[in-house]
């Protein structure tokens, strides 16, 4: 015979079981996987994974995977019935692709509540959508990813060499007079390799010169500019930097190249995503330890900065189910903290947040690199986020690098360049010109 | 009821006939429709993307016609004609080039009376190696900076090469690491054959004075030629589709003076998205490989009806 009391403490003690099992199974996020790139900054993501890990006893699967593949596998994911993917990192020159093609998910249809921190980047806007326009922009977009990283270039110098952040062209130019030494020394390099490196590097250069690619293309007008006087300026800028002071084989020099060139002690200035900074004081790969300094891109005297972002965004594809949706937003929410962000920088990140970037880190001489890169990031722009962005990049590409190598002039490439951006806009039906020929 | 039990007999009888008269057919079928399944449907789909322009909308395929656009973009599109010639130049001069040394080597080997074993399990490494490896082995040898090839040439005091960023050399950079790569297939493709050539003739040959090069030219080469050939259009075949070591050497860079047709259909297809245009590249391409088999084909027969 049981004793009746002890029956009931039984049970109450079985009812409070299965509530507590009840209750942690509704709160535990379901595991997320997450597609993202091998990159410089991986280091810090992992160790914000990591850390949302034990704080929240939630788990976080990742695929690194090399750059080549990951346009491929995120592809695959969200072209499929359902994405094994949860998040996918997404390189800007994509993301059109993606949003245009319904392939992702607005983040605030899996939360509404949800809203950006307003100290969050938002790498231009590129992280919205606007439907109606086919733009990327806040001003009616809906809010579709999150930058892990906004990525924009930076000025590294040798702050042994070099007294004062070079500010302007005239500075860079005065640098590199100083210091250029060919085979030992270099006075600036840039990228010069065809298709992506250079179309990227030119960038800055032609935004700060007053140049474009299109007029006006996010209210319509794809008029080509691409071969305006100003671009031409910018152009005859840039190859002035390459061939006065870069290495013998400019056309050729791609990302790997450029930091192999700073980090060997050889390049005294350089033009290199923000990204990069972590290899600077990493004594195993550096022989420049605590000698590189950092400050924005330069610009002409007289002129403002306008840097351009080479941003990640990071979304979530349409095709999961709903119960990863809410967890990979969990896990979005906490690695948009400023708390987080934090301890992201302190691994290796690059923060988004600028209450981090203009905070007490960007004291540390470690850190030395964040206030030149919020003032960058607070006004950089996007290019070629439009559908048709990765055709006109392949043009832009080679008809650069084909001035830098010397097989066609500055104004026969921009012309050449203009006309095939405008043939491609036509035939995509956009409203589009062209301006006569320099 | 006996004529329809013979009747039955004699038709089991003819269907058992038939089934052993072509039993061989047969037996190859299920391989055969599987085969086809898996080379022909891809192609029949590779045909009609080509005719098409696909784009992504609402997170479905859209398809809409545009043979004609695809086709005319294709007589515009300079840069998969220049694709095409620097193809066809790797093609014939790697080709050329391994098919000589191989052939040469395999030549001195089989002349070696020990460590034949040795050579052989040596000239395998090169193709052992992942060719992701060997991209990056060679773009570190060729750096114009910090490559061995600069210091080997620093240390007799030659000028430095920048091999890979010069528009006169980057094909031939990339042309010289096929040619490390893949001679050592053709250098076994026909050692193997030189090993299975008949010790008397030789012998015979000897007897009757014939010089070295005699025995060379009319001996080894024609009794040789089967395995010459496959190992030439293995070699193009493969030479044809190069790849991995351009994509990873140069880009097809500097400008186009590396761009091969390979990587041009890589980038259209999977870098600018243009899925129905790709398509139209790549069936241009296999029909200009067809068309090189077939003419190598035509060559090969005539050759051997005016022998």
């Amino acid at each position: 015979m049981i004793d009746p009391s002890l029956k009931v403490r039984r049970n109450a003690l079985g009812a409070a079981a299965l509530v507590a099992l009840m209750s942690s199974t509704a709160y535990a996020a379901e595991p997320i996987t997450i597609l993202i790139n091998n990159s410089p900054w991986y280091g810090g993501f992992e160790a914000v994974v990591e850390k949302y890990e034990a704080d929240t006893g939630n788990t976080v699967n990742i695929d690194r995977t090399p750059y080549p593949g990951v346009l491929e596998k995120a592809r695959n994911a969200v072209r499929g019935e359902e994405s094994p993917y949860d998040l996918v990192n997404l390189d800007n020159g994509w993301v059109v692709e993606f949003y245009s093609g319904g392939f992702l998910t607005p983040l605030t249809d899996v939360d509404p509540d949800f809203t950006l921190p307003p100290e969050v980047v938002t790498a231009g806007d590129s992280i919205y959508w606007n439907e109606e326009l086919q733009w990327p922009t806040s001003d009616g977009g809906k809010l579709m990813a999150f930058s892990p990283n906004a990525n924009a270039h930076l000025w590294y110098y040798r702050g042994d060499l070099i007294d004062a952040p070079p500010e302007t062209y005239d500075d860079v130019m005065a640098a590199c007079a100083a210091h250029h030494s060919p085979p030992d020394t270099y006075g600036a390099v840039l990228r010069g390799e065809r298709g992506n490196p250079i179309r990227f590097a030119f960038m800055p250069h032609m935004l700060v010169h007053g140049g474009s690619i299109l007029k006006d293309p996010k209210n319509g007008d794809f008029t080509v500019t691409f071969n305006s006087p100003e671009n031409l300026t910018a152009l005859n800028k840039f190859l002035e930097i390459h061939n006065e002071c870069s290495a013998d084989n400019p056309g050729a020099i791609g990302q790997g190249e450029m930091i192999q060139l700073v980090l060997t002690g050889k390049a005294a200035q350089a033009a290199i995503v923000v990204a990069a900074q972590a290899q600077m004081d990493n004594p195993e790969k550096s022989a420049v330890v605590g000698k590189i300094q950092f400050a924005a891109m330069p610009n002409p005297a007289g002129m403002g900065k306008r840097p351009v972002f080479g941003s990640w965004q990071m979304g979530i594809p349409h095709n999961v189910p709903d119960a990863r949706k809410a967890a990979a937003m969990e896990f979005i929410k906490y690695f948009l903290t400023e708390e987080t962000q934090t301890a992201y920088a302190e691994g290796g990140g690059i923060p988004v947040h600028t209450g981090v970037l203009r905070g007490p880190l960007s004291d540390q001489d470690r850190f030395r690199w964040m206030k030149p890169y919020a003032t960058t990031a607070e006004s950089a722009v996007q290019v070629l986020l439009y559908k048709e962005g990765a055709e006109v990049e392949q043009v832009i590409g080679l008809r650069l690098n084909q001035a830098l190598i010397g097989e066609m002039s500055p104004e026969e490439a921009l012309n050449t360049a203009a006309k095939e951006i405008h043939d491609i806009l036509a035939a995509s039906g956009r409203n589009t010109g062209q301006l006569p020929d320099l | 009821m006996a004529d329809q039990l013979n009747h039955n007999k004699s038709w089991l009888e003819g269907l058992w006939d038939l089934l052993d008269r072509h039993f061989k057919l047969l037996a190859v079928l299920p391989a055969a429709i599987l085969l086809l399944a898996l080379t022909v449907y891809p192609l029949l789909e590779l045909f009609h993307m080509s005719t098409l322009k696909i784009s992504f909308s609402n997170a479905e395929m859209v398809r809409e016609p545009a043979f004609w656009d695809n086709l005319t973009k294709l007589f515009d599109d300079w840069i998969y004609r220049r694709a095409l010639v620097n193809t066809l130049i790797f093609v014939a001069v790697s080709t050329s080039v391994e098919m000589v040394l191989g052939f040469a080597l395999a030549l001195a080997v089989s002349e070696l009376v020990r460590g034949r074993g040795l050579v052989r399990t040596a000239m395998l490494l090169p193709i052992l190696i992942p060719p992701v490896a060997i991209g990056n082995i060679w773009r570190l040898m060729y750096n114009p900076e910090f490559g061995v090839i600069n210091s080997l040439l620093a240390m007799v005091g030659l000028p430095a090469l920048d091999l890979l960023g010069s528009t006169q050399t980057a094909l031939l950079a990339v042309i010289i690491v096929d040619v490390w790569h893949w001679t050592p297939l053709v250098f076994l493709i026909l050692l193997a054959g030189l090993e299975a050539l008949p010790d008397e003739l030789m012998e015979a040959s000897s007897i009757d004075g014939a010089s070295y090069i005699q025995k060379l030219v009319y001996i080894i080469i024609p009794l040789m030629w089967p395995a010459i050939m496959v190992a030439f259009i293995f070699r193009s075949i493969v030479a044809f589709k190069v790849f991995d070591q351009i994509f990873l050497l140069t880009s097809g860079g500097p400008g186009t003076s590396s761009e091969v047709v390979s990587l041009y259909v890589y980038k259209v297809f999977f870098q600018q998205n243009q899925l129905g245009y790709g398509a139209m590249l790549a069936i241009i391409t296999i029909a200009i490989v067809c068309v090189y088999l077939g003419t190598f084909a035509l060559m090969q027969r005539r050759m051997a009806r005016a022998k």
